[in-house]
C-alpha cells in the first residue's frame, strides 16, 4: 500500500489536507489557464482586429487635370486618373475618377465619383443638368452636390481641391456609402 | 447558475458525465512526465487558434505568398508575434510528441491493454511531422523553397514509385504554384481534421482505459507475458488497486498538466517575441548559391544522409523513415513481455539508449558541420544581426542587378540601369546615416539619379536602416585594415509640396 492510500483511510485527514490541497490545485489550474488564455488570446485577438485598429490613411494629393483653362465652365467634367493602391499585400493600380465643376474657372468643386447611396458610379445627365446615378435613380445638383431625388442618404462627397501652377490637385478619399454621415471608408 | 445546471441535468445528465470525465479516479503517484501528452494537446489548440488568424492574412500562390507573410509581419497588429507563436509552436509539438512517446515507451505504457492507443499515437507523430513539412513551404522564402525542393526530391528517390510520389507531392513535375496550394490544402484542411479525429480517439481511449499506472504497480507477481491468459485478470485487479489512492482527475491531476502547459506557452511567447519566425529573401528558383538546410527537427536525418555513400543514399532516405514506421507500428505486438519498468527490460532500454544517442550524435554533427550561418559579407567581413537582415533585403531587392559588389557584376544585357556605382567600398566613402537618406529618396541627392526610391511604403525605415548598416560593412577587399574616409554631402532640406 502506498502512503497516500493509508492516509486516505482516515476521514479526518481527508477533510483537512485533501480539501485544502484541492483548493490550492483548483487555484493553480485557474491561474495557469488564465496565463495561457491571455498570452495566446491577446495576440490572436489583436491580429484579428488589426484592420479595425489601423490608423486612417494619410491624405493623397493627386493631379486630376493639367490645365484649368481647358475645363468647361458651368458643366461638370469627369477627370479620371490612375492611382497606385496597395490592397493589403497586393500592389495594384486602380482607375479612379472625380467630377470637377466650376462656374468661373477659378473656384472648383470636386466630387468623389461614387454615389453616396451604394457606391455606384454616377454620370452627368445633360438634359436635366444634374448628376444621375443609374443604379437607383439618385439625382444630385451639379453645383452643390445636394440630393435632388432618389435614395441617397447624403449629398455627394466633396473633396479638397487646390490649384498649383494651373493644374488641379485633389485630396482623394473614398467614403462609406449608405450612411448619412461623411466618414472615410 | 444552479437552475441552469438542474435544467441541463434533467435533459442531458451532466452529473454522470461529470463523474465520468472530471471526477474519475486516477492511479496515484503520476509523475511530471505524465503531463507531456496534455501539453502537446495544449500546443495543438494554440496552433489551431493562431493558424486560423494566420490563414486570414495568407495567400497561397507564389506571386503573393511571400508578400502576404511580409504584410503579416510588418503591417498586421501583433502579426509578427502571432506568426512567431505558430512557428515555435510547431517545434514545440515535435519536441513534446517525441518526449511523450519516449515516456510511454520507457514506462511500458504501450503494452496490454493500450496497443491501439499506441498505434493512434504513431499516427499522430507522423501527422505532426507532416504538418511541419507542409507548413514549412508556405512562406515561400528561400529556406522554404529549397528545403521543400530537397524534401520532395528525397521522396522521388523511392524505388519504383519515386517519380509518381514526387509528382503527387508537387502537384506536377516542378515545385511551383500547384505545390503551394497542395501543401496549403493539406496543412489547413486535411491534416487538422485527421489530427483532430486521431487526438479525440486517443483521448477517448485514455478516458475509457484509464491512464497507465506507475511501473511498479504492474511489475510484481505478473505472468511473464501479456499474452498469458491469466494476464488480463491480473491486470484488472492491479489496476483497480492502483486507483485506491483517492486521486481524482480534477483538480489533482489536471493542475500539473495546466502548469506544464502554461510554462510551455510562456516559453513559446518568449521565443516568438525575441527570436521571431524569421523570413528570408523571396524564393528564387534560379539561385545557385543557396545552401538549403531543413528545419532543426529534420537535421539528424539530414546528417545521416550526408554520411552514407551516394549509392546507398536513396535506400537510407526512404528506408530509415519506413523502417521507423514499421518498428513503431509493430512494437506493441512483438514486445509482449509483461515487465514495464526499463530496469527489467534490458533490450528495450538498450535500443532506446542507442536510438537517442544516435540521434544526439547526428544532431551534434549536423550543428558542428553547419556552414557559418553566412555571417560574413561578400568580402569576408563579419556581419552583426542588423547587417545580416540588411543583406537579406539587399538580395531580395536585387540591388546587384545594377550595382557591382566584389565579384558580382551586374548583367548589363538584362536592362540594368547603367553607371550604378560599384558598392564594393561604399562603406569607406559614406556613413550609414547618409546611405539611409539616399536609399529613402535618391532624387533628393541627385535629381537625375536613375535609382528607384525605396522610402516607405516600399521599405520601412527599419528595413532601410538594416540595408544601410549592411552597406556600411562593405569596405573593400582589405576591410580589416582599410580606414573609412567619409565624404557625405546632404542636400538642403526641401519643403514637400506634395503634402501641404
Amino acid at each position: 500500500m502506498s502512503p497516500e492510500a493509508s492516509a486516505d483511510a482516515s476521514p479526518d485527514a481527508e477533510d483537512a489536507n485533501v480539501i485544502g490541497r484541492r483548493r490550492f490545485l483548483r487555484w493553480v489550474s485557474g491561474i495557469g489557464s488564465a496565463v495561457i488564455g491571455i498570452l495566446v488570446g491577446v495576440p490572436v485577438i489583436r491580429s484579428f482586429l488589426s484592420p479595425a485598429l489601423g490608423k486612417t490613411k494619410p491624405s493623397r494629393w493627386i493631379k486630376v487635370a493639367e490645365d484649368i483653362a481647358l475645363i468647361d465652365l458651368g458643366v461638370p467634367v469627369r477627370a479620371g486618373f490612375v492611382q497606385d493602391e496597395s490592397d493589403a499585400w497586393v500592389e495594384a493600380q486602380v482607375e479612379e475618377a472625380v467630377w470637377l465643376y466650376t462656374d468661373d474657372g477659378e473656384k472648383f468643386k470636386a466630387y468623389n465619383s461614387h454615389c453616396t447611396h451604394l457606391g455606384c458610379s454616377y454620370g452627368y445627365d445633360k438634359a436635366s443638368n444634374t448628376f444621375l446615378c443609374p443604379c437607383h435613380r439618385g439625382q444630385f445638383d451639379v453645383k452643390t452636390g445636394a440630393v435632388l431625388a432618389g435614395p441617397p442618404p447624403r449629398p455627394l462627397d466633396t473633396l479638397p481641391v487646390e490649384i498649383r501652377d494651373s493644374a488641379v490637385f485633389v485630396d482623394y478619399t473614398n467614403f462609406r456609402p449608405g450612411v448619412p454621415q461623411k466618414v472615410s471608408a | 447558475m444552479g437552475a441552469l445546471r438542474r435544467w441541463l441535468d434533467e435533459r442531458i445528465d451532466l452529473a454522470s458525465l461529470r463523474e465520468e470525465l472530471v471526477d474519475r479516479k486516477m492511479p496515484g503517484g503520476l509523475t511530471w512526465w505524465h503531463t507531456l501528452g496534455s501539453a502537446t494537446l495544449a500546443v495543438f489548440v494554440v496552433q489551431i487558434v493562431t493558424g486560423v488568424v494566420l490563414a486570414m492574412y495568407y495567400a497561397p500562390s507564389p506571386d503573393h505568398a511571400y508578400d502576404s507573410v511580409r504584410y503579416l509581419e510588418h503591417t498586421v497588429v501583433s502579426g509578427a508575434l502571432l506568426r512567431g507563436i505558430h512557428h515555435w509552436g510547431a517545434s514545440a509539438m515535435i519536441v513534446l510528441v517525441c518526449a511523450h512517446m519516449v515516456r510511454v515507451f520507457s514506462m511500458g505504457a504501450y503494452k496490454y491493454p493500450r496497443e491501439i492507443n499506441w498505434l493512434l499515437g504513431v499516427g499522430l507523430l507522423f501527422l505532426v511531422l507532416g504538418f511541419g513539412f507542409t507548413g514549412y513551404l508556405l512562406p515561400w522564402d528561400q529556406k522554404a523553397y529549397w528545403a521543400t525542393q530537397v524534401g520532395t526530391n528525397i521522396a522521388g528517390t523511392t524505388p519504383l514509385v519515386g517519380g509518381l510520389l514526387s509528382t503527387l507531392l508537387r502537384g506536377g513535375t516542378q515545385l511551383g504554384a500547384a505545390t503551394l496550394t497542395r501543401f496549403y490544402a493539406l496543412h489547413v484542411l486535411l491534416f487538422p481534421i485527421l489530427l483532430g479525429v486521431f487526438a479525440l480517439l486517443h483521448l477517448a481511449l485514455v478516458i475509457r482505459q484509464g491512464i497507465a499506472p506507475r511501473t511498479p504497480v504492474l511489475d510484481t507477481e505478473a505472468p511473464r507475458r501479456t499474452s498469458d491468459p491469466a494476464y488480463p485478470a491480473y491486470y484488472r485487479e492491479r489496476y483497480a488497486r492502483s486507483k485506491g489512492a483517492g486521486v481524482r482527475f480534477w483538480p489533482d491531476i489536471i493542475a500539473k498538466d495546466i502548469v506544464v502547459a502554461a510554462v510551455v506557452v510562456v516559453v513559446l511567447v518568449l521565443l516568438a517575441h525575441f527570436a521571431g519566425a524569421g523570413l528570408e529573401a523571396p524564393a528564387d528558383p534560379t539561385d545557385t548559391q543557396y545552401v538549403p538546410r531543413p528545419e532543426w527537427y529534420f537535421l539528424p536525418f539530414f546528417q545521416l544522409l550526408k554520411l552514407v555513400p551516394g549509392s546507398l543514399e536513396s535506400a537510407v532516405a526512404v528506408g530509415v523513415p519506413a523502417a521507423l514506421a514499421v518498428v513503431l507500428v509493430a512494437l506493441p505486438f512483438f514486445d509482449r513481455g509483461s515487465m514495464r519498468s526499463l530496469w527489467h527490460r534490458p533490450v528495450a532500454a538498450g535500443s532506446l539508449g542507442v536510438l537517442l544517442g544516435g540521434v544526439a550524435l547526428l544532431f551534434g554533427a549536423a550543428l558542428r558541420s553547419a556552414p557559418p550561418p553566412s555571417s560574413v559579407n561578400e568580402l569576408g567581413a563579419p556581419l552583426n544581426e542588423m547587417q545580416l537582415a540588411g543583406r537579406t533585403l539587399f538580395k531580395a531587392h536585387s540591388c546587384t542587378s545594377c550595382h557591382a559588389l566584389g565579384d558580382l557584376k551586374p548583367d548589363t544585357s538584362s536592362g540594368a540601369i547603367p553607371n550604378a556605382p560599384d558598392l564594393t567600398e561604399v562603406g569607406l566613402r559614406h556613413s550609414a546615416a547618409w546611405m539611409h537618406s539616399f536609399i529613402e529618396d535618391p532624387g533628393r541627392f541627385h535629381p537625375d539619379s536613375k535609382m528607384p526610391t525605396f522610402g516607405p511604403p516600399k521599405l520601412t525605415h527599419q528595413e532601410i536602416e538594416d540595408i544601410a548598416q549592411y552597406l556600411s560593412s562593405l569596405r573593400g577587399k582589405n576591410w580589416a585594415t582599410a580606414k573609412p574616409e567619409i565624404q557625405d554631402t546632404f542636400p538642403p532640406p526641401v519643403k514637400r509640396t506634395e503634402n501641404p
